[in-house]
């Protein structure tokens, strides 16, 4: 029992859905509590122990609902076989029949008596399915099966059939399957394991000997086999999902983090999306908490005479005033032009998600004229706002002299000692005129500049690049060309504001 | 006194009791709330309740509280809460006037004593009752904790308190007790506290408060349970209009409104049309009574438009 409920916490996490060893235990005595017995009861009481968002609740419905899916499909086979006029029991019981073998493995893996004897028992309509086929192709007699897989085929014995099966699962390390492609492998190995050389050579044997029993046996005998391997491909397919299903798609988050963003497909931009949102919030949950300062110098009264009341009145325990430290204000410039314009995306995109600890995110958006797109962002969700601005900016020649001269028209009396320009760019400015004057301008009244270039830095100062000129005037100069990169400085950027 | 005991034990003695209990106390809930309230009981943990505003989380703790016949403490959280409003205070003026007396009576304490080692021995024989449980203020966890045959405590809004509140809350959650400094550690009484911990997701509530809690997420309910409430909570409302307004609420929850309404307001909404004698909606009625369920400007003109299209697909 308690082994079932372990497997399953192990294929909640992989699905992440994070739970604590306390967790752990706490689902441990819920079940005692509750029991096997009502499933819904059950499921409402683990979701309670196990789910701690509305996220993770969803999660863990539909896992449950995989892990636990035995049950069900005991019920509806029941009510299926029943219902099903005698001229469709093959198809019927043929299409519930491979649903169970899920349920199968799951319950001789538990080793519960209930589960099992229920199996066997629903073997019969299958059984009586397969003695009509036989019919159609002339009845008789058969000989007797050699191998030790066809007799297990021959008898009838699901049960014993799926404990080989999880036995042969565990043998060759069913839970270690990493990606999707792998399955047919798998499903591969397992059917070795059991025995299908020998069942193989068996089922060949038979197709050249002369008598009509021992031909009908192998006919049999290969249906018997392509029904096995549907069942381990499902077994395979159920193993995946619960404990494969996000070793493979963490494996591609690992590689989207480090790779370069001007160089990610664009089947790849909802993932990375995904990343980014889940990058942002772990930044916010780490920097939610607004910190205090103390005024040096500056005595808060009234809690001062409060505390010190216990002391008769005397005035030697001090409490000093204190403030809440503001968020940092951030002022974004992004080149969207065509060379710079993915890592535009991800950069709004990210400083955008951050909006629980950012309230005040200004973005700015140029190609040769630059213009505000603050408005934009609040308006429209954020996939929809940086489209638009890419369809309403980008793709113009860069001019880093333009758009810093409407910066300055624009907005430069907003940037005060508070504030951190971001500017994300390649600094390459078609020799046209850098117009560095106004960066310094900038530097003297911000806060903080930080330049961020997607190149490398040894090509920073080569060919049309003006870095060399505009890293005079920044406080911080990074290479930023991966979300890697991108969390970093983030990071730093509200650690230390 | 004995009798409560047994009475809370045949309360809690399956899901099912406790869901009828919660009906006869007019609280119509799923089988999910009353899960949850049944795995508090008996595996005493606290359960943090999530879900939009409006959908009865407040209530459930109050609900409980009259179903047990327990007293309901409640501690409302804002952001600069610390421990002196939620768990204990000095009574200062006391203590003031305690130590003038003191004074007034050091002269006898210390009366023959020679030497200042031996004053300073004679002080500390005399007794510290400064800092003791009589110049203790409670303030509502203390307070839960001293109740002698347990109570129901409600801490709500919990997301709008400070991150150190939180954690000032850890040691109350596992093991119902809190450490004052100079006293020592209080521990709950026989019956520790049933504690419901509220949220409206304003923040995300940190890992080691959710790890100490049972989760429960109460949504807004579907059309047939919320038919239910409405019945139990203004049961004067004809069939017909209940079941018109309901559906005409579920309608406005699929549009995209900056604040959907919630169980509350359709009760607000049901008691005001009971008020007009109305027996059946109409767009011009809904229209001036769109107030009691949207509170926001920008939504009743959204809605506005929609409503005689959304009248007649609920009269249908």
């Amino acid at each position: 029992m308690d082994r079932t409920l372990a497997n399953f916490i192990r294929a909640l996490r992989n699905s992440e859905v994070r739970i604590s060893t306390a967790e752990t235990l706490d689902a441990f005595n819920t079940m005692e509590l509750v029991g096997y017995k009502d499933r819904g009861f059950l499921k409402r009481s683990l979701s309670l122990v196990l789910s701690k968002t509305e996220d993770e609740k969803q999660t863990f419905d539909n896992c449950f609902d995989q892990f636990f899916s035995f049950d069900d499909i005991h019920g509806a086979r029941e009510s299926k076989a029943a219902n099903d006029p005698d001229g469709d029991a093959s198809v019927g019981s043929e299409g519930s029949e491979g649903g169970e073998s899920g349920a199968e493995g799951e319950s001789s893996d538990r080793g519960e008596g209930g589960g099992t004897g229920a199996g066997a028992k629903k073997k019969k309509p299958q059984f009586t399915a397969v003695e009509e086929e036989e019919e159609d192709l002339g009845p008789g007699e058969t000989s007797n099966a050699q191998s030790a897989l066809g007799q297990l085929l021959m008898n009838d014995s699901k049960v014993e059939l799926s404990v080989t099966m999880s036995l042969a699962g565990e043998k060759i390390d069913v839970r270690d399957i990493q990606v999707f492609t792998q399955k047919g492998l798998y499903t591969r190995k397992i059917m070795e394991e059991m025995g299908l050389a020998d069942l193989n050579r068996e089922i060949s044997d038979l197709r050249e000997q002369g008598q009509v029993p021992a031909r009908r046996l192998g006919q049999e005998l290969r249906r018997r086999r392509d029904w096995l391997r549907e069942q381990v491909r499902d077994y395979v397919e159920k193993q995946f999902l619960l404990h494969a299903d996000t070793t493979g798609k963490r494996l591609r988050e690992e590689l989207l983090r480090k790779v370069k963003l001007s160089n990610v497909e664009h089947r790849s931009f909802r993932l990375i999306q995904e990343i980014v949102f889940r990058m942002a919030k772990k930044l916010a949950a780490l920097h939610s908490r607004r910190r205090k300062t103390y005024k040096r110098g500056q005595i808060n009264i009234p809690r001062t005479l409060r505390h010190n009341m216990a002391y008769d009145g005397v005035i030697f325990d001090l409490h000093w005033k204190s403030v809440k430290i503001d968020r940092p204000k951030v002022f974004a410039i992004c080149d969207v032009s065509g060379s710079v314009a993915n890592y535009a995306r991800f950069m709004l995109m990210f400083l955008y998600s951050l909006e629980a600890v950012m309230p005040k995110v200004r973005s700015f958006a140029f190609s040769s004229d630059l213009a505000e797109v603050t408005e934009l962002f609040e308006r429209n969700k954020i996939e929809d706002a940086i489209a638009k601005t890419m369809r309403d900016y980008g793709g113009g020649s860069t001019d880093y002299g333009q758009a810093f001269q409407d910066f300055k028209k624009l907005c430069l009396d907003d940037v005060d000692n508070r504030t951190t320009i971001i500017i994300l760019g390649d600094a390459r400015n078609n020799y046209g005129d850098p117009r560095a004057e106004i960066l310094k301008e900038m530097y003297d009244r911000a806060k903080r500049i930080i330049w961020l270039n997607p190149e490398p830095r040894n090509s920073w100062y080569m060919g049309d690049a003006e870095m060399r000129k505009y890293s005079a005037y920044c406080h911080q100069t990074e290479v930023c060309n991966s979300l890697m990169h991108l969390e970093r400085i983030v990071g730093n950027l509200l650690r230390t504001v | 006194m004995a009798e409560t005991p047994k009475k809370i034990e045949q309360l809690t003695a399956s899901v099912d009791s406790i869901r009828d209990a919660f009906e006869k106390h007019s609280y119509i809930c799923n089988d999910q709330i009353a899960t949850a309230v049944y795995l508090a009981f008996h595996l005493r943990k606290p359960i943090l309740i999530e879900g939009p505003p409006g959908v009865g989380k407040t209530e459930l703790a109050k609900t409980t509280s009259e179903m047990f016949e327990l007293p309901l403490i409640r501690l409302q959280c804002y952001e600069g809460l610390d421990e002196a409003k939620a768990i204990y205070e000095w009574k200062y003026g006391k203590q003031l006037l305690y130590t003038q007396v003191l004074k007034e009576t050091l002269d006898e304490v210390l009366q023959g004593a020679r030497g200042f080692a031996q004053s300073i021995e004679r002080l500390h024989e005399f007794g510290d009752i400064f800092f003791s449980e009589e110049f203790l203020e409670p303030r509502p966890l203390l307070k839960a904790l001293k109740e002698e045959n347990g109570c129901v405590l409600l801490i709500d809004e919990v997301d709008k308190s400070d991150h150190e509140f939180e954690s000032l809350l850890l040691e109350m959650l596992s093991d119902y007790q809190v450490s004052i400094p100079e006293i020592g550690t209080v521990k709950a009484t026989r019956e520790p506290p049933m504690v419901f911990l509220t949220s409206n997701n304003t923040r995300e509530i940190s890992d080691a408060l959710k790890r100490r809690c049972l989760h429960l997420y109460i949504p807004f309910p579907d059309i047939e349970l919320e038919q239910r409430i409405i019945k139990a909570r203004v049961p004067e409302i004809l069939p017909k209009l209940r079941k018109q307004l309901v559906s005409f609420i579920h309608e406005l929850r699929d549009i995209d409104l900056k604040k959907a309404p919630a169980i509350s307001e359709t009760i607000d909404w049901a008691r005001t049309l009971l008020l007009l004698h109305t027996d059946s909606l109409d767009p011009q009625l809904v229209r001036d009574t769109l107030n009691v369920i949207l509170k926001f400007q920008e939504d009743i003109e959204n809605v506005d438009a929609e409503i005689t299209t959304l009248t007649s697909k609920v009269l249908k």
